[in-house]
């Protein structure tokens, strides 16, 4: 069908346009305990196409997904259809990403059977206890085979594992049972990672309960040593995309600091091209810009937008890209030092959330521990709150990093003057 | 206008039932759910225009599932060749083989599930719509909607862009096993307007959504909001900020939605009863909220974005009392769930698209109505806040805590609305407390079905929820 496609593209006289082929095989197994519950298998494809028509000094864009299994001339009249409809939604011009030289090997199969094989084996041998414990888990392995073609003459395949572990676990003290939720995204399975953060899970259930409900309320400093710190991350990322510069939602530019008043650590963003075992290693992004290694942000200022074409191209960038992998760098600071005098460290949420648009921060806590500068207590109940705008000069970091699938970031996140709400 | 049956699918229903025929040789159970889901997007602003035919739900393939020797099993496909069902059933055999082949090798033990009863029913259902998605004047529809994100930046001098979004998809699915013939189309639609307002480097969006089960049509309601949504970014410019605490508040009919979603919905789902996740489970028949909170949940309880006529599954839609003047009376429930739970399916069964997996999810999640005005309420609060504007809500069912992100509160002083407004709010709190302090409804109500909701972080699926006006307590911050 794929040919059938390209050919009718070529046949048709649009101006441009681009398909992406996309075949997936995925193996899925659910578990409830270390019960099977169901397995599930796939195969699909999905066939994506984009055709853009010159508007007058403008150009237009409609895409649909074109089913593998439509005849020749269904896909004719789609095509039909597609270069009608983009006749009638004018935007500013723009050039299409051109090709960049040799098209690179497309990569291995991935192989499900011993992917899923690692996947099952690090879930039988945590080491549970009679009082924490694997509620259900869901394994997700995928061979994505991943093909881009243009009118520019760009030709790109990649192929790679996809994976996904979704884990629930238990604890329990006096017939009271609380539960905490994981979500792993990887390339493959690495058992030893999975197995080190699951173990330190079933840690925070056996605090959550011996939780009192959250004492204090007014502003604090916050500790933040677990995943949700990457929300803070990409907040500084969702700053940097060419569209939130371009819509004008984003007054950071190029060459100043991205904050004034900065007491606390410069941040440094990088996009990067790969990132050991990330489920976002591509070689080119979904309008087939190669992704290179690029800083984006440099001790706290600002150096390089980067985002879809249609935006950066609005900005004067030719050489940009959507990125997938993100390290964050720039932390001077010392565990110790981060952990000196009274804070909260928040190391379960309900949903912790970071508003590109507005900067807002939001979170409910399931579990904190209030450090009151003598003793520790393990916290619940209540919520944080605040404005990235206040944040961006009160961010302290540690040196030492940690990674989060696709992220690198620094292993611990101070920010100072959040709005804490009590239990 | 009707909305007519896909004729792919009924090209393929034939094929289709010659392989589940061939499946039964080797499957205790087999049923196939197909799928052919058309849609039209657009995406209109005055920096970016856009126009696409992909929807949250456009789709088209087919899930076959089966079952043997107490474990069931899935295989998803989307290159079904009709003159060739053997091959087809030769590939998901190998493909399911193979995995059992390496739970074996890793000594993993069956959750064993009943097999599910089949019986003998049809049912072909075209629902009324005014337009279809794949037929609508888009050439017209891209005017209407630049023509309101126009007006909309005319409207307020410190707009910086003005979005509308519509999407309308005509959803075709057909159930298929040995004795069962379901087939049903209809069409939903949703519409969307965002202003986004900039003023000495503060950026605020105001919000505003319609959704109804309806076609395109629908989206000649959006420039109706547009007037609401400029007021209400005016005031998100000059909004304070919410000294933390408890208090009174009065929730706005999508609030209340809100609220209804993630107490009462994620927490009544039973798939969660089956895995003990959820603590619902424990207080069927046992008092949750007030004697005035009454819940309902089901596909027949509203007409909008997720009405359908018959689930993932195959089970009837349902309308199912989940609270009934403040007793936990029961849950929604899929239909392997039901076998394991020994209880009747409630036409909850859904799946992202054909290629996921089937859970319990909700549909339209509504609470009743009261006898009281919105003017009596305000009247008896003494320091509270009238909550108004969904962000996004999470639920924890094993605990019962909730945590709602609210777009803004008006400040109620001494039974009088101050004109004082705050954004954002967080609000959080226990579940039988928020729905035990409920002390006052509206006998207005309303429905809400822009949204999409997600299990975990994963298993994105239409859902609508609403309610009336709503008096209870809770924390903001």
């Amino acid at each position: 069908m794929l040919d059938t496609i390209v050919n009718i593209l070529k046949a048709s006289g649009v101006y441009g346009w681009e398909v992406s082929d996309v075949k997936k095989q995925g193996w899925e197994f659910y578990f409830i305990r270390h019960a099977l519950d169901q397995h599930r298998a796939k195969n699909v494809e999905h066939i994506t196409v984009k055709v853009y028509q010159l508007v007058g000094d403008g150009l237009g864009f409609a895409s649909a997904e074109i089913a593998p299994t439509a005849t020749a001339s269904e896909a004719e009249a789609l095509v039909r259809d597609l270069a009608y409809r983009a006749s009638l939604v004018k935007n500013k011009p723009y050039t299409l990403v051109p090709p960049a030289g040799e098209a690179a090997d497309a990569g291995e199969a991935s192989d499900l059977a011993a992917i899923s094989g690692d996947f099952l084996r690090a879930m039988a041998e945590l080491p549970e206890t009679p009082t924490e414990d694997v509620n259900s888990y869901e394994i997700f392995v995928t061979d994505v085979t991943r093909r881009l073609i243009t009118s520019t003459g760009i030709d790109e395949t990649e192929r790679y594992p996809s994976s996904m572990i979704e884990v629930v676990i238990n604890a329990r003290r006096d017939g009271h049972e609380i539960e905490l939720y994981r979500n792993y995204k990887s390339g493959s399975c690495d058992a030893e990672a999975l197995r080190r953060d699951l173990e330190k899970t079933m840690q925070y259930g056996r605090d959550r309960l011996n939780t009192v409900p959250t004492p204090i309320t007014g502003k604090y400093n916050v500790l933040f040593s677990g995943a949700d710190a990457c929300a803070i991350y990409r907040y500084f990322v969702s700053r940097m995309d060419a569209q939130m510069v371009y819509r004008k939602i984003s007054p950071w530019e190029l060459g100043k600091p991205v904050c004034e008043d900065v007491h606390g650590d410069k941040v440094t963003v990088t996009a990067l091209r790969e990132l050991k075992n990330s489920s976002a290693n591509h070689r080119f992004d979904a309008e087939g810009a190669q992704i290179r290694d690029t800083v984006m942000i440099e001790d706290g200022v600002a150096k390089h937008y980067l985002g879809a074409r249609m935006f950066a191209s609005y900005l004067g960038l030719e050489d940009s890209f959507l990125p997938t992998n993100i390290a964050v760098s720039g932390g001077t600071h010392s565990e110790a030092a981060l952990r000196a005098g009274q804070y909260l460290e928040v190391v379960e949420f309900s949903d912790f959330q970071v508003d590109a648009m507005t900067g807002d921060i939001f979170g409910e806590i399931r579990l904190a521990y209030w450090h009151d500068g003598e003793k520790v207590t393990p916290v619940s109940g209540g919520s944080l709150s605040g404005s990235m705008d206040d944040f961006v000069g009160e961010l302290y970091m540690s040196r030492e990093s940690v990674q989060h699938d696709n992220m690198r970031i620094p292993a611990l996140t101070l920010l100072k003057g959040v709005t804490v709400t009590g239990a | 206008m009707k909305a007519a049956f896909s004729p792919y699918l009924l090209q393929i229903k034939p094929a289709l039932k010659e392989l589940i025929g061939l499946l039964r040789q080797e499957y205790d159970y087999v049923s196939a759910l197909a799928t052919d889901s058309k849609g039209l997007a657009l995406r209109i602003s005055q920096r970016a225009k856009s126009v696409s035919s992909q929807t949250m739900t456009t789709e088209r393939g087919v899930v076959v599932r089966v079952y043997k020797n107490g474990q069931y099993a899935e295989y998803a496909f989307n290159d079904f060749d009709p003159t060739n069902p053997a091959a087809k059933a030769e590939e998901l055999c190998a493909a399911l083989n193979a995995q059992l082949a390496v739970l074996a090798a890793a000594g993993v033990k069956s959750y064993d599930t009943p097999i599910r009863p089949d019986e003998e029913q049809t049912l072909f259902v075209e629902k009324e719509t005014g337009e279809l998605p794949e037929q609508t004047d888009v050439k017209a529809l891209v005017e209407k909607l630049s023509a309101v994100s126009d007006k909309g930046m005319r409207l307020h001098e410190n707009a910086l862009d003005c979005m509308v979004s519509a999407q309308s998809t005509h959803i075709c699915k057909m159930f298929l096993t040995e004795k069962r013939d379901l087939c049903q189309s209809y069409v939903y639609s949703e519409g969307s307007l965002a202003l986004v307002l900039s003023r000495e480097g503060n950026t605020q969006v105001a919000y505003d959504s319609v959704s109804g089960l309806c076609g395109p049509e629908l989206f000649d309601r959006i420039e109706k909001k547009l007037e609401k949504v400029v007021k209400a970014g005016e005031e998100l410019l000059n909004a304070g900020r919410i000294e933390p605490g408890e208090y009174e508040i009065i929730t706005s009919p999508e609030v209340t939605g809100l609220i209804a979603h993630e107490a009462f919905g994620h927490g009544v789902e039973m798939d969660m009863f089956v895995k003990n996740r959820a603590l619902g489970a424990e207080y069927i028949g046992k008092r949750v909220g007030s004697d005035l909170c009454s819940m309902h949940e089901g596909a027949l309880c509203a007409e909008d974005v997720t009405s359908y006529a018959f689930d993932d599954e195959g089970t009837l839609a349902g309308d199912v009392t989940e609270i009934d003047h403040g007793i936990l009376k029961t849950g929604i429930c899929d239909a392997l769930s039901a076998l394991r739970l020994g209880v009747q399916p409630t036409g909850n069964g859904k799946r992202e698209n054909f290629e996921h997996k089937v859970y319990t999810r909700m549909t339209n999640t509504m609470i009743d109505s009261g006898t009281d005005s919105l003017e009596d309420m305000i009247a008896s609060i003494e320091n509270g806040y009238l909550l108004e504007g969904m962000e996004s809500g999470m639920e924890d069912p094993k605990h019962w805590g909730i945590q709602c992100i609210i777009k803004m509160g008006r400040e109620i002083k001494n039974g009088r609305l101050t004109g004082k407004v705050v954004a954002p709010i967080i609000m959080t709190g226990y579940v039988p407390e928020l729905l035990g302090n409920i002390s006052m409804l509206s006998p207005d109500r309303e429905v809400f079905g822009s949204g999409g909701c997600g299990k975990g972080y994963k298993e994105w699926v239409k859902v609508a929820d609403g309610g009336p006006y709503m008096k209870t307590k809770a924390r903001l911050g």
